[in-house]
């Protein structure tokens, strides 16, 4: 997976972002994106999930350890739920982890919550650039250090 | 004390009760306690109780699930804490267990206690309690030590020693003092204190000495689904080499799982091979958690675990 991804330390380092995005809201802002031709940068892959509570912190923690360098989980704002509570799971949830994570050292800018609603394809684009810009600077997921030779996918 | 318990428990199987106890015995050496499942009124006299009663025996009862008749557990107030949680968690019904309240004044840290004697565990004869020390026996010497120095590091700060749910208690915990103006969060606030790159190191450093023993998820009351997402081969969520960024995985993921519902029993801690300080990851959810969503797990039957219930004007930082 991240093999691929990372031109590490060269010039031409591309962030790869995973982007969790509720079927209901997001990844229709994000495809109003598209329809208005709006420019973002591409470094996102976008997983359409049912409900942004869908997206257990496992997801999270698998695409960070696996070498992503961040990612993005968009849901509907509070209260715009299609299922009338998921979002405030996700609330709390996105809160603790964010937390746990930075608590183990790694920047607080690679797991980010926003909420986005079907109408907003401006703000997607917006929120893609911003998120995308800031992993940028940050450079690559954790150089891996100690005893992380293999690559992975090797079992 | 022992007297009283081994008598209880006899009482008890003798009337129909409970069928099964399980309690503490002394192991292959004095120092050594190991778990004990009493089914008969004859072996209630292996039954001991002290300071060195370390495991949280609540964990035995998930596999007492499938037996007919009650089991009997005998539990410390940090402990007892466990089993509300199993019952609010629907893994156990509450009528089915009878729970033995001990009067606990602390534990000790045998990694401690080693230390400050200079020898080791295999030597020491008994461990007495004693207020505000613990009497030691080394040969035959007894020597005094002061509680603060080998109290396991959870008892310093045990805020609930009796639990509010007993079925039977064997006394009253009688209240000691020790030296010393630690607070329950300054390890964690420590970590929190530093910056992100050293707190990185650090837990990096702890990781990479894992070996993925699986200790701290089978001691965990909390680890009991049938099938462990760690084990699952279909999708596989942990690759099996023991390499830093699996074994960061593990952890995060196990912390987050137990968010909510860790009850700081520091068996994870106590049975860790190569002494990673995972109480300290679980304590910073806890701190988040009773920060966040004022919730402390295992103390009442009636409040709704945090995760599966929400605010409406929680916390917001996802604007």
């Amino acid at each position: 997976m991240a093999s691929e991804s990372s031109d590490e330390g060269g010039n031409g380092y591309e962030p790869k972002i995973l982007v969790f995005a509720c079927n209901w809201c997001s990844y229709a802002g994000a495809d109003l994106a598209g329809v208005s031709r709006l420019q973002m940068p591409a470094n996102c892959r976008i997983i359409r999930v049912m409900c942004s509570a869908r997206v257990r912190p496992e997801f999270v923690v698998t695409a960070l350890s696996k070498g992503l360098d961040g990612v993005l989980v968009l849901g509907c704002h509070p209260g715009d739920c299609h299922y009338s509570e998921g979002n405030y799971f996700t609330r709390r949830r996105g809160l603790l982890l964010k937390n746990l994570l930075q608590f183990v050292g790694i920047e607080p800018e690679r797991f980010q919550v926003r909420w986005v609603s079907a109408s907003e394809g401006a703000k997607f684009a917006d929120t893609v650039e911003q998120v995308t810009e800031q992993i940028r600077a940050l450079g690559p997921n954790r150089p891996r250090s100690g005893n992380q030779s293999a690559e992975p996918g090797d079992r | 004390m022992e007297d009283k318990l081994q008598e209880l428990v006899v009482e008890l199987l003798g009337d129909g009760a409970m069928e099964y106890f399980i309690g503490y015995r002394q192991g292959f050496e004095p120092s050594h306690v190991v778990p004990c499942f009493v089914t008969d009124q004859s072996e209630a006299d292996r039954l001991i109780w002290g300071p060195l009663c370390l495991q949280n025996l609540s964990k035995y009862v998930l596999q007492a699930r499938d037996l007919d008749g009650k089991v009997g557990l005998l539990v410390k107030g940090c402990d007892a804490r466990a089993i509300v949680e199993l019952v609010k968690q629907h893994q156990i019904e509450r009528d089915r267990v009878v729970v033995v309240g001990v009067p606990c004044e602390g534990q000790v840290d045998p990694r401690k206690l080693e230390q400050v004697l200079g020898v080791p565990m295999e030597q020491v004869i008994d461990v007495e309690d004693a207020g505000d020390e613990f009497l030691v026996t080394v040969g035959s010497e007894v020597r005094k030590i002061g509680k603060e120095q080998v109290l396991r590091d959870k008892c310093f700060f045990c805020k609930h020693p009796a639990s509010f749910d007993y079925d039977y208690t064997l006394g009253e915990v009688q209240p000691f003092t020790i030296d010393g103006d630690s607070e329950e969060y300054d390890a964690v606030e420590k970590l929190e204190g530093l910056p992100l790159e050293e707190r990185r190191a650090f837990w990096q450093k702890q990781f990479e000495r894992c070996i993925r023993c699986n200790a701290c998820r089978e001691v965990c009351y909390g680890c009991y689904c049938k099938e462990c997402i760690f084990d699952r081969t279909a999708p596989r969520w942990l690759d099996r080499p023991p390499l830093l960024r699996e074994n960061e995985m593990y952890h995060l993921i196990r912390a987050v799982h137990l968010a909510g519902r860790c009850i700081d029993c520091g068996e994870c801690e106590r049975v860790c091979p190569v002494n990673i300080p995972l109480g300290r990851l679980y304590k910073k959810l806890q701190k988040d958690i009773a920060e966040l969503f004022d919730y402390e797990a295992g103390m009442e039957y009636d409040t709704v675990p945090p995760l599966v219930d929400f605010e409406l004007d929680d916390q917001d930082p996802f604007l």
